[in-house]
């Protein structure tokens, strides 16, 4: 009896534990929710609704759903500090300076807004300018401008701000004394930021010069000098530093931070409630991001409503509407979904056999099939080539206008040509001598290896279309995914050859910035990365043309815009010429997907704000009006 | 006693040997991957950089700071020097944390999750598997087939179906992070119930798989034992089933001891891949993310972890053997 009462409570404990594994209909819920008609879709949104209601206000502990804005996609990993001055803060919520700043913590003079090209002062009082002889750059800084310990912000803490960076040689020190002599305080207001004088007596490089204002922090110099003196001078110690005590002039701070997540809170006393900047508090009192481990948790998240603002790649994101019925959306309501800026490449090594002929270069390219790459790689969230033939400028209309259409549209191909790339080739004398089914150049076969970093899905999705491509036209293309550790140490090596295995390979360009598209031009093809250790900034295939580095040097210091359209046309006309790489795909400065369970009203191209908010995930640059513009849905 | 302590000291000694041969593997397979962890560092500093100078003067820096232009056997200095310091160095991917710091956030998390789960599964486990092999019967052939697809699925298999199941069809369990996305840690009654809600996914997921794997293991092994002559001869002197069971299952036990101690022993490293589809806050992320972005101290100072708990969980059950079966200890003394 005993043996039957025991196997009786086993099973029970079995049954307990293994109705877990029972009913695995996985499949079937999710196909039941994806049939959900457009009706049942707003019963979904109500229910969503509910439960923001339904959630306790302002409880000990916890951060009220409906004063958080939450994010995902910026910061993975651990927060390690908080030091405008540190290189490896991994805050990218509180610290990413650059073209497009982050500037919820600390702020920048300017705001760059990707969608106009202008800069908006912050920090600053009124537009910048130069001088006559185009030497130096003078702005005042706001009288209402304060630190958050209430002292206004001044000319001086923008000097002292340069001045640390050089002293203590950081990156962005060492990345603008090329170009800027020294940023000085005139008076209590006013900044002049002196430039590096080239041959003709003006400024070296008047783009990189103006591009400081908008792309770098400015520091508070009392708390500089705290720092540096807790560092003993030492520059590894100060940019070591954590920081908790920073002082900011933005409208949050820090917060709380641990292994799973990173919150902002509002500062009441922010000084941009001001008439002269915002003239109101931003709306959410927290920013709040959860750390995810990848993307597919970071998607799961965005669809229960946990996310309000997703900087990270949804694959097919448009689904979440269509399918789901979720209230959820991008910048613009169809494919492309996003406004493109960056333009993902692949590079031909030059040094291999029969790369170094353009006639095989620009064959492989107009074989391959970039729509299968948008469609798979990218899941449509990128402008086809048709939408935006390929040029060296992001899709935006700033930079399209900038070169010349008609005079490189013979250049311009759009892939899937498989008959203009073997003319080309037979044409070229590149044809199939032996038999095999390759063709071979002057004998040999013409045999690649198209690489990129094993687990980026989406570029190698679009490898192996390259590959294919090449297959269809003779050309024996296999494909090969090292780890990423490996593969961008010999990418970046452009002091000597690139080894066997990397014929084709994919790298990133810039985005979208005050110095674009020279800065993109100058790091796709200019040869002056030819040679370095560890070059991180283009020309990964190793392309010389002494015309395109007389371009780039000309192109900063040129002001008349019909010149500077003819010096952007012809860079194009060599650049679709030579074909020393090829772009694969548009892709956005920022996935910018919202959820707008709780929050709404963020930037999309209908907006009717002017000056356009950019999609830029309510933190970069101007794109920072998202926070004052967000209502609730229930407010 | 003189015969226990010799076979203890013999022991040690060889724990000692072997630590010394992990201890320098630790550190050199690390830095036999190929590639330079300082160029990714590099990568990631110097986005948005637009002179070549500086991006040529952090990877100096860099170089300088983590010692990666030395010698390796200097660096093996440095390495040990760090080690007796007891903060491992500086994290090459989250520098300037050091690594100390970076395991001490995540180490509670993964104790908290895969302690409870190996011992709530081997328990579990070991008891279905001695009932199977006792009942025999249906409860046999239920469980068996049950085990061992459970035992063979892969812990990331388990993981995703739970998730998609109990996560996102039912929204029983939340699906992501070791407490609510909205709250901030204190001791409070919401932020421990919430913690006990994100708990439940990634703990049934190991501990279903650990149920299966000694639940099999247990139930080979007390089969084999019931069948052992001394059980026969037992039953024939009339001793009573309750006493011969018992004898049985400290026998058959032995060899799932040591599945255990080797369990507790790996369980750094144990799963890993359900904490990152759970997005837990363990060490299996960070782990992994030493691996990936090269962080040799990062790397190096876990797996001399998981060796240390590996050898200290094998050298307390050798000591615990000698208690539980003297034949090993008199074969091993001899």
């Amino acid at each position: 009896m005993k043996r039957y009462i025991i196997a009786l409570n086993a099973l029970l404990v079995l049954t307990m534990l293994l109705s877990a594994c029972g009913p695995t209909a996985t499949p079937q819920i999710i196909e039941k929710t994806v049939v959900v008609t457009q009706e049942v879709i707003k019963t979904v949104e109500v229910t969503k609704e509910v439960q923001v209601l339904v959630t306790p206000e302002a409880e000990e502990g916890a951060l009220p759903r409906n004063e958080t804005l939450y994010f995902n996609g910026q910061q993975w990993g651990t927060v390690v500090g908080w030091n405008p001055y540190g290189s490896g803060n991994n805050n990218a919520m509180a610290i990413a300076a650059g073209d497009n700043a982050r500037v919820p913590m600390f702020e920048t003079p300017y705001l760059y807004n990707m969608l106009d090209g202008q800069m908006y002062p912050l920090l600053a009082d009124g537009p910048w300018s130069w001088n006559a002889d185009m030497t130096e750059i003078t702005f005042k800084i706001k009288p209402a401008a304060k630190w958050n310990d209430g002292t206004p912000v001044t000319a001086e803490d923008v000097a002292y701000t340069w001045a640390t960076h050089v002293k203590y040689n950081t990156g962005t020190g060492a990345g603008n004394t090329p170009y800027i002599q020294d940023v000085v305080a005139q008076d209590a207001q006013t900044v002049v930021i002196k430039a590096v004088l080239g041959e003709n007596g003006k400024a070296l490089n008047p783009l990189a010069v103006a591009a400081y204002v908008s792309s770098n922090y400015v520091a508070q110099k009392a708390w500089t000098q705290k720092l540096e003196e807790r560092s003993g001078g030492d520059a590894t110690a100060l940019q070591a530093d954590p920081a908790e005590d920073v002082a900011y002039s933005g409208p949050y701070h820090n917060f709380f931070s641990d292994d799973t997540k990173v919150v902002l809170i509002r500062d009441d006393n922010y000084w941009g409630q001001d008439a002269s900047m915002w003239g109101k508090l931003p709306a959410p009192k927290y920013l709040a991001h959860i750390i995810y481990k990848d993307n597919a948790a970071g998607s799961v998240a965005l669809a229960k409503g946990e996310v309000d603002v997703s900087q990270q790649f949804n694959s097919n994101v448009n689904l979440l509407w269509e399918s789901y019925g979720l209230p959820i959306s991008t910048y613009l309501p169809e494919a492309p979904y996003g406004i493109g800026a960056s333009l993902p490449t692949a590079f031909y090594n030059l040094n291999s056999y029969g790369l170094d002929q353009p006639a095989v270069r620009k064959a492989i390219a107009m074989a391959v099939d970039y729509p299968t790459i948008i469609a798979n790689a990218m899941t449509n969230q990128s402008a086809t080539f048709d939408q935006v033939p390929r040029s060296l400028m992001n899709p935006t209309p700033g930079e399209q206008a900038l070169y010349d259409h008609e005079a490189v549209k013979d250049l311009q191909w759009a892939g899937n040509d498989i008959a203009g790339a073997n003319a080309l080739l037979d044409e070229a004398g590149i044809v199939d001598s032996d038999g095999d089914g390759w063709r071979e150049y002057n004998g040999q076969k013409l045999s690649y290896i198209a690489t990129c970093p094993n687990g980026w899905s989406d570029w190698q999705a679009a490898i192996e279309v390259v590959a294919a491509a090449g297959k269809k036209i003779g050309i024996d293309i296999t494909t090969n995914y090292p780890e990423w550790s490996v593969y961008q140490t010999v990418v970046t090596k452009s002091d000597a050859p690139l080894p066997e295995g990397y014929d084709i390979f994919m790298m990133w360009s810039a985005g979208a910035g005050p110095t674009m598209p020279w800065g993109r031009i100058r790091n796709l093809l200019s040869s002056e990365w030819v040679g370095q250790a560890s070059n991180w900034s283009g020309n990964w295939g190793q392309y010389s043309n002494p015309r395109v580095d007389e371009l780039i040097v000309a192109i900063p210091g040129e002001t008349d815009m019909a010149k500077l359209k003819e010096m952007y046309t012809e860079l194009v006309e060599i650049y679709l010429t030579d074909i020393p790489s090829f772009t694969l795909m548009y892709r956005p400065q920022s996935f910018h997907t919202v959820n707008e369970t709780v929050w709404t009203n963020f930037p999309n191209q209908d907006d009717g704000s002017n000056p356009p908010v950019p999609p830029l995930d309510c933190t970069d640059g101007w794109g920072i009006a998202c926070l004052y513009n967000i209502t609730l849905v229930n407010p | 006693m003189k015969a226990y302590r010799k076979y203890f000291l013999k022991k040690l000694s060889w724990f000692a040997i072997t630590f010394v041969f992990a201890f320098v593997l630790n550190f050199t397979l690390p830095r036999l991957m190929p590639g330079d962890p300082v160029a990714a560092i590099v990568a990631r500093l110097a986005q948005g950089m637009s002179d070549a100078s500086g991006v040529q003067a952090i990877y100096q820096q860099y170089s300088e700071l983590f010692g990666t232009n030395k010698p390796i056997y200097e660096q093996f200095f440095i390495y040990i020097g760090n080690v007796l310091r007891g903060d491992f160095g500086f994290s090459f991917s989250q520098y300037p944390r050091t690594v100390a710091d970076t395991l001490k956030s995540s180490i509670f998390w993964t104790i908290g999750l895969q302690f409870p789960a190996i011992i709530v599964g081997w328990i579990i486990g070991n008891a279905l598997g001695a009932l199977a092999a006792y009942l025999k019967g249906g409860f046999d052939k239920v469980l068996m087939p049950l085990s061992i697809f459970a035992s063979n699925f892969p812990a990331y298999g388990m993981a995703v179906i739970f998730m998609v199941i109990f996560g996102v069809a039912l929204e029983w369990f939340p699906t992501s992070g070791g407490y609510g996305f909205d709250l901030i840690p204190e001791f409070s009654w919401r932020f421990i119930k919430s913690v006990i809600t994100h708990y439940q996914l990634p703990f049934w997921s190991i501990v279903v798989i650990a149920i299966g794997g000694q639940a099999i293991g247990m139930r080979s092994m007390a089969i084999y034992e019931l069948n052992a002559d001394y059980v026969k001869f037992a039953r024939f002197m009339g001793i009573k089933d309750r006493k011969i069971i018992g004898y049985v299952f400290r026998n058959a036990m032995l060899p799932q001891i040591t599945g255990l101690a080797l369990s507790i022993g790996t369980m750094f490293g144990g799963a890993l891949i359900t904490e990152i589809v759970f997005s837990y806050p363990g060490l299996g992320y960070t782990l992994l993310n030493g691996v990936m972005g090269q962080d040799y101290p990062l790397i190096s100072a876990s797996t001399l972890l998981i060796t240390l708990m590996v050898l200290l969980a094998n050298f307390t059950i050798e000591i615990l053997y000698g208690i539980i079966d003297p034949r090993i200890k008199a074969a091993q003394a001899d």
